[in-house]
């Protein structure tokens, strides 16, 4: 049964005359790993925030079609009910430390005080989320101690111990060098292995074809292809989308352009695969010359 | 750069609950205005001298003390020469007289002053006020209340450093900040602006953040840390009661 | 679809940005004491914030962050400005009322608003001035000005009431200048987040 099903889901912001999402629909199964992939202002964020409620329920405006995430209809739950089914992360690491707390271990039982979690329970909640994180051993430290990869892995630690079925990130490695991506994108996947959906939107294409199970592409607004990483990149560099919302990683395109494909069709995604479809072809040469 | 004064150290003071420690307080406030002589003022704020220095806080306490010591000293001169009751003589240099009735107004003043400041910095300077807020929240205030005292201590040092960083900056910039009263009036608003404009900015992204943990939950919170009362905080909060008690009956029996 | 309904400005209800904004409002107020004093400025201008909060989110959340200002100062660092408590809550008040009818659409409004808060402060502190010191503010100018009335045998109250008077106008008309050209500063995208923040969400 799919964790989270979209159907025509339509938005305005206040004071706008154009739809920020226009007729988006999708579904996702549980401990599936979704990229959302699209240029600035696609609407990517605003389909993250859309998935909570805080589309409609934070910014107003106007709101149609359907949207139910973990069995929740999100037009008709608050955001605050919706935060024990869903979890968000944001880009920028600092702003989401509430600043109320004074250690990372304090900072993950926010959100289970304010929910009134009981006590018994917020204790191993809050070790299980810090332990899978990796920050079991700073739990003593300031939270703006941190550098920036781990304030986004405490962001991810902080609602993960709200026990969401989904995982929602926008962009959560925008301000992050190379070695905070890695640690952000590794905890995420080691996640989604424990069956949690995880959806995210993301302009680091090489490491979502590396690790996501489907690829939704938007643009202004409008869904404009929803597939695995290997089927939608291939569409990309073939031209096939419009206005090529998707930049496909180099190892896509070089291969695209030595015509290099996979056995079971469209172009590799990632350098492993690349390798693996190289050496096949190489080794296929000798045969069709000899044919 | 600290905006709370608290000093954390490990003191009878320092161990009892913040509730205590808040009767205390209150209880000192409600004796300043209780006590009308000179002399029961006096007493009071020695009473509050051996507080603040059994709970090791009276150096920090000192520092407060002195930086009211131009008000208290206004008091003292304001009132001496012009109050309407001045009568007798009392100092007097060259054409200035100060008058005794008004000295004894201004002094009653100035105890009053370091009475009220004595009392809050018994809570103030021997309370963590993560620990003073969490406890007024388990007593029903609202949560969310809660959130702005602990989010106020946070910010405050957060928006100074800022503050420092747009100053060095505008005056890289040729920017002056001394001279002529109208040079430093134009220079308040570049140095506040930036620093105003974003942070107002960055109101939206926290307000999300706190949305998706919870924050707008109609549930009663619950907490991370079992409060605990000390034995002693018993006694000490009796005490409270009857100095506050025996405070009102000398006022009104003995006229203290 | 519904047109824009117009909400009182008295409504109760308090959204998360509008939570958020008090601990700003109240760092905003600090930041601001700490530069008229970096500055050597003759004023206090230490109710930015509160004016700011004010006019963004009405005069609920304008009294409520100047109430929170003065009690957390008046628990943390200033145990004095605990006292002062009810000018702030005015202060609040006054501006996000009168800011949601209008008074801050232009300079020369903005500038008589100024004028106004200076009075209710004034108004709202003197009495507080009386019952704790006999009418003395504790700032020099203004108690110059007190000890020359007093002496010539003006009212205790009168001279209290204008010992107040001469710091407060200066100090509230530079305080709702500064706000308002902050105000007019801000993305409308900001501005109209929190106007709206009582909307209701329509259908498609």
């Amino acid at each position: 049964m799919a964790v989270v099903e979209v159907d025509n889901l339509r938005y305005r912001y206040p004071r706008q005359t154009t739809l920020a999402l226009d007729g988006i629909s999708f579904t996702a199964e549980a401990g599936e790993f979704i990229g959302i992939v699209g240029p600035n202002l696609s609407g990517k964020s605003t389909l993250c925030h859309a998935l909570i409620g805080l589309v409609p329920h934070f910014y107003k405006g106007a709101i149609g079609g359907r949207v139910v995430v973990a069995g929740l209809d999100v037009h008709a739950t608050p955001v605050a009910e919706m935060s024990r089914r869903v979890g968000l992360v944001f880009q920028n690491p600092f702003t989401q430390i509430t600043g109320a707390k004074l250690t990372v271990y304090e900072e993950v039982a926010f959100g289970l005080e304010y929910t009134g979690v009981p006590r018994e329970e917020m204790v191993p909640r809050i070790e299980e989320a810090l332990r899978l994180l990796g920050l079991w051993e700073l739990r003593d430290r300031s939270p703006f101690a941190l550098s920036g990869g781990q304030m986004q892995r405490l962001a991810i630690a902080s609602v993960l111990a709200m026990k969401p079925q989904v995982l929602v990130l926008d962009e959560p490695t925008s301000q992050l060098d190379p070695s905070g991506t890695r640690e952000v994108f590794e905890a995420v996947a080691a996640l989604c292995r424990q069956g949690i959906t995880v959806i995210m939107a993301e302009h680091k294409i090489e490491l979502l074809a590396e690790h996501a199970d489907r690829l939704l592409v938007l643009h202004q607004g409008r869904l404009v292809a929803d597939g695995t990483p290997r089927d939608v990149l291939s569409r990309a560099v073939r031209g096939e989308l419009e206005n090529e919302p998707a930049p496909a990683p180099p190892v896509t395109e070089a291969a695209a352009a030595l015509g290099w494909t996979m056995p079971e069709g469209g172009f590799p995604v990632t350098l492993d695969e690349a390798v693996a479809v190289g050496r096949a072809v190489m080794a296929g040469d000798s045969g069709a010359d000899s044919r | 750069m600290r905006v709370s004064l608290y000093v954390p150290a490990d003191t009878w003071l320092h161990r009892l609950d913040p509730m205590t420690k808040l009767l205390m307080a209150a209880a000192g406030v409600a004796l300043t205005f209780v006590l009308a002589r000179i002399e029961s003022g006096a007493v009071l704020w020695a009473i509050f001298f051996t507080v603040l220095g059994t709970g090791r806080v009276l150096r920090q306490a000192g520092s407060v003390f002195a930086g009211v010591g131009i008000i208290a000293a206004t008091f003292l001169i304001v009132q001496g020469l012009v109050h309407p009751t001045n009568a007798t003589p009392l100092i007097i240099l060259g054409p200035v007289v100060f008058y005794k009735e008004g000295l004894l107004i201004g002094l009653r003043l100035a105890l009053r002053l370091y009475n009220i400041l004595s009392a809050t910095l018994v809570l103030v300077l021997a309370t963590n006020p993560a620990d003073l807020t969490e406890a007024l929240v388990r007593r029903g205030a609202p949560a969310r209340l809660g959130y702005v005292i602990m989010s106020v201590l946070q910010i405050i040092p957060t928006m100074v450093a800022q503050s420092a960083a747009i100053a060095d900056a505008q005056r890289s910039r040729g920017m002056e900040t001394e001279g002529s009263l109208w040079v430093r009036v134009k220079a308040f608003l570049p140095l506040m602006g930036p620093l105003v404009t974003s942070s107002l900015i960055a109101t939206e992204e926290r307000a999300l953040a706190l949305e998706v943990r919870g924050f707008g939950s109609s549930a009663r919170p619950t907490f991370l840390k079992p409060e605990v009362r000390p034995p002693h905080a018993g006694l000490v909060r009796i005490m409270c009661v009857l100095t506050l008690a025996a405070g009102v009956a000398g006022r009104l029996l003995l006229g203290w | 679809m519904s047109a824009q309904r117009k909400t009182s400005p008295w409504s109760m209800q308090f959204s998360t940005l509008t939570i958020v904004l008090i601990p700003v409002a109240i760092g905003i107020n600090y930041v601001g004491k700490l530069i008229a004093a970096a500055l050597k400025l003759p004023l206090w201008l230490d109710s930015i914030g509160t004016v700011l909060a004010a006019m963004l989110a009405g005069p609920w959340v304008g009294a409520i962050s100047g109430a929170a200002n003065n009690v957390i100062f008046g628990l943390t660092a200033d145990p004095i400005s605990f006292w002062y408590l009810i000018t702030s809550i005015a202060i609040g008040f006054v501006v996000g009322y009168l800011a949601f009818t209008g008074w801050v659409s232009s300079f020369g409004r903005a500038v008589a608003l100024g004028f106004i808060v200076g009075i209710v402060a004034t108004v709202v502190s003197t009495p507080i001035n009386v019952i704790l010191w006999e009418g003395q503010t504790g700032n020099v100018w203004g108690d110059a000005l007190y000890a020359y009335l007093v002496g010539n045998g003006w009212p205790i109250w009168l001279a209290s009431f204008l010992d107040e008077l001469v710091v407060d106008i200066p100090d509230k008309l530079a305080t709702v200048i500064v706000s308002y050209l902050i105000l007019r500063a801000l993305p409308e995208r900001l501005a109209s987040l929190f106007a709206g923040g009582r909307d209701q969400v329509e259908r498609l």
